[in-house]
């Protein structure tokens, strides 16, 4: 107990060390990159665009900008206004949008693990028969296609020839399984695929040649000794998953008009709106930080062997 | 680590995803709106005086009123089913204008209220007007109110010496002398008013050459901000200012560490001109507000149904500060609806509002502007049901809808054109300029590019302003533009330079510079780049100045070819392409100042011919708007100005 | 269970040893057979398995086959992959009919064939030089000369056709038209949006999806396997602090990066300044999706290179005086190359679909240049329910699908061959 409270404590503070450098790269790249948040179809005189400088207060010289704004992070978890949203707080745009992403990863990835480790165990318990070979080429396919692509053929199949699910949009839990199925599908392949492996592998192992022999069934062995030991690479891929989940929304969040984060944070990024870019990448940050951090605590209670430090 | 905390992690695992998952599956699921409809990007703001875009408009027109408002008068079109929209009554009873086209006296309705029941009365219009140029409120559209006198200057922050001012002192609410600025300009410190007798600047700064922008904007700003004002305070009666009787003589500054400032200078926000109380606006009384103009505009009514110059909630936004007076739970509005619910990128639902003084005829309940972007999603969506009106769809699919009974096409006041940097080579010669314009097949664009009717323009202004002739548009071969080409120096298209075409990320507009690009390629052998940006960083390029070639476009803010016209003027911020024109500028300024309207729409006519001539940017078509409507729906109207009164609509029931 | 394929035994057995007066014979047969036997190197080794292989053999094949078509587009017999012909040939479906090239009236080719245009540039050119050639001044000569030479480069008809042709690609060109003159292979897989033939575009999106795959993986093998071999080598206090770098760098958003720096690049200025060091956007397109890559990379490379570091032949390397860069770099780094190519099989995919994603976000490469990630987008945009315009999205889709595929494959079956745990399975 003792051990994993060191290691989260010791974790937080290379959470804290990586979102100051996270923050302090961002700051930068924001500041090099050329061009004005407050460019308008309408051009701004430079008196009323000063104006808008100075209420978000990046009339002041960058250092100055670099310690307020960081300030207010620390003491407030204030990540400033939006300058592009105007009727709204960085702060605001994340609690509305956090829910909705965060919903979509979850049935992602609760699905992508569950498909994708019966998928893998199947097949590598029925090692070279068709449900095999058939399971893992769709894997592959899976992996093989972008999920632009797969959402778009998805919602043609399941919304016009099958039509058993909305177009589009966000509020029911039918409009959610679609585009949690298109995320999680690639995750799902690749988890079938390491699965698959880890179970052929451990399936090699003494320990479970013992349990075999002493006459387990094939049903326990497999979900006690053998399963366990094939996880770890899936435990492992989880870290990746989980950015991948969050790189994929973007995508989705696009093709199926959700309200999430992913959207904003193109946004922000490709229209300077310098404070929700510098809160998004803080918050994703922080996500896949923890995210990496569950994922070695994971291994550790998976294989007793691997101690955390 | 031990065996009991490795079983209590697997189970608090365990835990914690069927919680996550059961969080995940929780919604509040939403009834759906009486009427749905695409509303492209999110809403960036709901103040009219900081919006800007079509889908702020589509939501804004819904939930205020202003003076006037734009709606379809006459039978349509026979042949386009187009509607004019023209100036009618709505906060306003009725107008009056002047002889000389200069004053117009609005008399209000008595039973207009705010949605919270505060009666809407002529003092609303002053202070929102005042709002709206107000130089911290920073209205893009502010320009819309440059006719009525001194409002530009108070917009600008201009002053000189000798001018009735107003000072704003250093008190709005949480303000101490010592303190930073408090960014709300609304409820606004104690003002002062006098004649601004002298400004003491210390030496401006010296900046280097390449200074950046911003830098410079900074400096100035900085330096503006210790200059020392000295004014003749005048004396007040009970309602009025004696301009001429000098209480005191005082100076004010905005930043007292300034090497200027005396003893008992005063820290003021700044000095503006007292635009509010030099008479461009009265109010006789509550229900009478008369606006004095310094040209005399035809299109002053267009103006007064367009959001920039819609009241706003003077109680509400001086109780919650912007931007908070936005928010769903704030926000006081005058409309036919209110706003029910705002999620963001998601939606905004509009709610009848039963105070509206119209409301009896006001037919759908509920309306839900939808969030998105996507053409594709938003005709998915209309065909599976969820959407009931789609206004951008997939330029592919543009043949296919065409036959249909619920694609609605209408010509739109609005252009797409190609700008052109005349300060860069090889597009500071006019010839070259011409030579491009020559070599580009507009009716092939039209009919294999964008396909929904748009009319290949030869000119700028679109067609169907009453009461204005276009010139005739550029015109010549292709073997004139060779020779153009040949005669600027650069025979068969060699020893060009090379030139970049900047788009904003866009299928359609890609579509449209891939064949511009093929075009020059095979008809003067002109190689040139594509670049595409993302829309924020585009207007920075352009406005910074530095392309070669951009797309443009614009939809005219009101029905006359003023608003297409005064973007080239020489001093215009819109002018990107750096176009100088004496002749032009000349035109436009007589015509401004032009009482009769046929003489007007001549002079302007000859400025556009001067533009066909030099060519400062190339047209390519004139916009339709494209509707997909469902068939159940009613009232739908189809205007050049593209603006639908959501009020109007009517539902079968038979949906 | 197979049989294992090590070596042909050649060990002296008991028997032979107990036999005591012929030690000297047997010492020299064994000596002699020992000589004949040549060892099999663990390359050999793998090389062998994976030949067992087929799926994977089958995907080495194609991929092979890619390449070389990739590389030798322009000799193909293919239509332009960007001539436009809005007027006639939108969205056709996959049809047989057939195509001359340069026929559409838009170029005004010579009687619509790109080889009589071609035939009457080249002549002009001819008359042109000949009349330059009885210029008796030189250095007036030299001006006329680089006139032509101006004229060549701005009037060529291969312009009008394809864009901007590097000289290996023009001299290709013109062998393809020397040998298959007018002819074309018709649209089979019909025509895009603005009229343009998709089998080509294909074909020549292959070529810029490939080369960003690879390349960018090349960069990303560079930092990762340099970076995780000096941390494993290096081990300790270095190696911690390496690794934190990296456990820092995988929890930044990247794709954020590479929006930022694709906007940042695009700018004129910036543009400009690394044209003229002649590197263009598309080329640090390539080095910043390498530069993302590496993480996990050098991963792998530190774990292998950690557990090899104690083994005797570092050992040696390390008492006869080998600097630690030799030993790194000439005795660890081949060491974990096998690791380091299963990895790379992995890479490329992922880097391909990555340039599909900026491609759909709009941050992928510029027209006329073409992508299957550009291709893919505009597939996407022509699929709806109201027309279903299938091969627009289905052909660059089944490309890019099928070279992903055999790149896992074949990163399977390199695993297998060369992961020694799966030796003998």
């Amino acid at each position: 107990m003792k051990r994993l409270v060191g290691f989260l404590m010791r974790r937080f503070g290379w959470m804290v060390l990586t979102v100051w450098a996270v923050y302090t790269v961002s700051f930068i790249l924001i500041k090099l990159a050329p061009g004005s948040p407050f460019s308008a179809e309408r051009a701004v005189t430079p008196a009323i665009e000063q104006q808008l400088r100075a209420r978000y207060n990046l009339d002041a010289s960058p250092l100055r900008q670099y310690w307020d704004y960081l300030f207010g992070i620390v003491t407030r978890g204030d990540l400033g206004w939006s300058l592009k949203l105007e009727d709204y707080s960085v702060n605001q745009v994340i609690a509305e949008g956090f829910p909705v992403s965060a919903s979509l990863a979850v049935f992602a990835l609760v699905f992508a693990i569950v498909l994708g480790v019966t998928a893998g165990v199947i097949s590598a318990v029925y090692r070279g028969t068709v449900a095999d070979v058939s399971m893992m080429a769709t894997a592959v396919l899976g992996i093989a296609v972008p999920n632009f692509v797969l959402a778009s053929l998805a919602i043609l199949l399941f919304v016009f020839l099958i039509p058993i699910f909305p177009a589009a949009g966000w509020g029911t839990l039918r409009q959610v399984i679609l585009p949690a199925l298109c995320l999680g599908a690639p995750v799902a392949a690749y988890v079938a695929r390491l699965t698959r492996a880890g179970m052929l592998e451990s399936l090699m192992r003494e320990h479970v040649r013992t349990a075999f022999a002493k006459g387990l069934s094939k049903r326990t062995v497999i979900l006690r000794h053998v399963l366990p030991g094939a996880m770890l690479p899936v435990v492992s891929y989880l870290g990746p998953a989980t950015a991948g989940v969050l790189t994929g929304s973007l995508v989705l969040e696009k093709i199926f008009a959700l309200p999430g984060m992913g959207s904003h944070f193109i946004y922000a990024a490709t229209q300077r709106d310098t404070f929700l870019a510098t809160g998004m990448v803080l918050v994703y940050t922080v996500l896949l930080f923890t995210m990496n951090t569950l994922v070695d605590i994971a291994y550790a209670v998976i294989d007793p062997r691997v101690r955390l430090e | 680590m031990p065996l009991e905390l490795r079983r209590a992690l697997v189970a608090v695992t365990l835990v914690i995803v069927v919680v996550a998952v059961l969080w995940a599956s929780r919604f509040d699921a939403m009834p759906p709106a009486d009427f749905s409809f695409q509303n492209g990007t999110d809403p960036k703001t709901l103040d009219p005086h900081r919006a800007t875009g079509q889908p702020e408009g589509h939501i804004l027109f819904n939930i205020f009123s202003g003076l006037l408002e734009a709606l379809p008068e006459g039978p349509p079109d026979p042949e386009t089913g187009v509607q004019a929209l023209t100036p009618q009554p709505s906060v306003a009873a009725g107008y009056e204008v002047s002889p000389d086209n200069m004053t117009y006296t609005f008399t209000l309705r008595r039973d207009a209220t705010w949605s919270d029941g505060v009666p809407i009365t002529s003092d609303d219009f002053v202070w929102s007007w005042t709002r709206m140029l107000h130089p911290e409120t920073a209205c893009e559209y502010n320009f819309q109110l440059f006719s009525l006198p001194y409002a530009e200057a108070y917009a600008t922050g201009v002053v000189d010496v000798g001018d009735r001012v107003e000072v704003e002192l250093w008190d709005r609410p949480g303000e101490t002398t010592t303190s930073e600025a408090n960014p709300q300009n609304f409820p606004r410190g104690t003002i002062v008013y006098g004649i601004l007798k002298e400004i003491a600047k210390p030496p401006e700064p010296s900046l280097p050459e390449n200074a950046s922008k911003e830098l410079i904007s900074s400096t100035t700003a900085k330096w503006q901000s210790s200059w020392v004002y000295t004014i003749d305070v005048a004396k007040r009666d009970a309602d009025d200012i004696l301009w001429d009787d000098v209480e005191s003589v005082e100076t004010f500054a905005s930043d007292l560490d300034s090497t200027l400032v005396q003893p008992d200078t005063r820290r003021a926000h700044g000095v503006l001109v007292a635009f509010d109380q030099l008479g461009a606006m009265e109010t006789p009384d509550p229900y009478t507000f008369i606006v004095h103009l310094k040209d005399p505009l035809p299109y002053f009514p267009f103006l007064a149904t367009y959001y920039p110059l819609f009241p706003v909630p003077r109680h509400c936004i001086e109780l919650h500060g912007k931007p908070m007076w936005t928010r769903p739970e704030n926000i006081v509005t005058n409309g036919p609806y209110r706003v029910g619910l705002r999620m963001l990128r998601d939606r905004v639902r509009l709610v009848k509002d039963p105070n509206w003084f119209n409301a009896d005829s006001v037919e759908v309940e509920t309306i839900d502007a939808m969030s998105i972007e996507s053409a594709n999603t938003a005709l998915n969506m209309y065909t599976t049901g969820e959407l009931d009106w789609v206004y951008d769809q997939p330029i592919t699919l543009i043949e296919e809808l065409k036959g249909r009974d619920d694609f609605h096409v209408a010509p739109q006041l609005a252009a797409y054109y190609y700008e052109l940097n005349t300060l860069r080579p090889p597009l500071d010669d006019v010839r070259v300029r011409r030579a491009l314009a020559l070599a580009i097949n507009r009716e092939q664009i039209v009919q294999e590019v964008t396909k929904a009717g748009q009319a290949p323009a030869y000119f700028l202004v679109p067609p169907g302003i009453a009461g204005y002739q276009s010139p005739p548009g550029i015109d010549g071969t292709l073997d004139e533009a060779k020779a153009l080409l040949a005669e600027a120096g650069y025979p068969g298209g060699r020893g060009i330079p090379k030139f970049t075409i900047l788009y904003n990320t866009n299928e359609a507009h890609r579509a449209v510079a891939e064949v511009i690009q093929q075009q020059w390629q095979n008809n003067l052998n002109i190689q040139v780049g594509l670049q595409n940006m993302e829309w924020g960083s585009f207007l920075d390029k352009r406005q910074q100045k530095r392309f070669d070639i951009s797309r443009a476009a614009w939809i005219g803010d009101y029905p006359d070819p003023n608003t297409f016209l005064d973007l080239w003027l020489s001093e215009s911020i819109q002018n990107n392409g750096s176009w100088v024109n004496e002749d032009y500028d000349r035109l436009l300024a007589e015509a401004a100042s032009e009482s009769d309207t046929t003489k007007r729409m001549s002079l302007l006519s000859q400025a556009e011919a001067i533009w066909v001539d030099e060519v400062p940017a190339i047209p390519i078509y004139h916009y339709v708007s494209k509707h997909l409507v469902k068939p159940y729906v009613n009232g739908f109207f189809l205007s050049p100005q593209d603006q639908h009164p959501l009020r109007l609509l009517r539902l079968e029931n038979s949906r | 269970m197979s049989v294992p394929d090590g070596p042909p035994s050649s060990a002296p057995t008991a028997t032979d040893a107990v036999v005591g007066g012929r030690n000297a014979a047997v010492l020299q047969q064994m000596l002699v057979e020992a000589r004949d036997v040549r060892g099999v190197s663990l390359w050999q080794d793998a090389w062998r398995r994976l030949r067992r292989n087929r799926p994977a053999m089958w995907s080495l094949w194609f991929l092979v086959l890619l390449g070389a078509v990739a590389f030798a587009v322009p000799l193909l017999p293919l239509q332009s992959p960007l001539d436009k012909d809005l007027d006639n040939r939108r969205f056709l479906a996959p049809t047989f009919g057939v195509v001359t090239m340069g026929s559409r009236p838009g170029l005004q080719f010579v009687d619509g064939k790109l080889t009589a245009q071609l035939a009457s540039f080249e002549g002009e050119i001819r008359d042109a030089e000949s009349e330059v050639a009885s210029i008796s001044d030189d250095s007036e000569r030299q001006q006329a000369l680089a006139k032509i030479n101006d004229r060549i480069n701005v009037e060529h008809p291969f312009n009008q056709l394809w864009n901007q042709l590097g000289p290996i690609s023009f001299a290709m060109c013109r062998v393809r038209v020397a040998i298959f003159g007018d002819y074309a292979i018709p649209s089979i897989f019909g025509t895009d949006q603005l009229g343009r033939d998709l089998l080509s575009r294909v074909f020549w999106g292959a070529r810029v999806s490939l080369i960003v795959g690879i390349v960018a993986t090349l960069v990303s093998l560079v930092i990762g396997v340099t970076y995780g071999a000096i941390a494993g080598y290096c081990g300790g206090f270095i190696d911690a602090a390496m690794m934190r770098i990296v456990d820092l760098l995988y929890s930044i958003p990247f794709i954020f990066v590479v929006i930022y720096l694709v906007t940042f690049l695009g700018e004129e200025k910036v543009k400009a300044k690394l044209e003229s060091v002649g590197i263009d956007q598309i080329t640090i397109f390539y080095i910043i999706i390498g530069a993302i890559y590496w993480l996990t990379m050098s991963r792998v490379v530190r774990g292998q290179v950690l557990s090899l570091r104690q083994e005797q032949f570092v050992e040696a390397a390390r008492t006869i005086g080998a600097s630690p860069m030799r030993i790194v770099f000439r005795h660890l780094v081949p060491n974990v190359l096998g690791i380091v190519i299963v990895y790379l099989t992995l890479t490329i995919p992922a880097v391909m679909l990555f340039e599909a994603f900026l491609s759909f976000l709009g941050l992928g490469v510029a027209p006329p240049d073409v992508s299957w990630g550009l291709l893919l987008n505009d597939g996407v945009e022509a699929l709806s329910s109201i027309r279903l315009f299938w091969w627009v999205v289905i052909f660059p889709g089944a490309a890019l699908a099928v070279t992903l595929f055999a790149l896992n494959f074949l990163g399977d079956g390199l695993r297998d061959a060369l992961d020694p745990k799966m030796k003998n399975r």
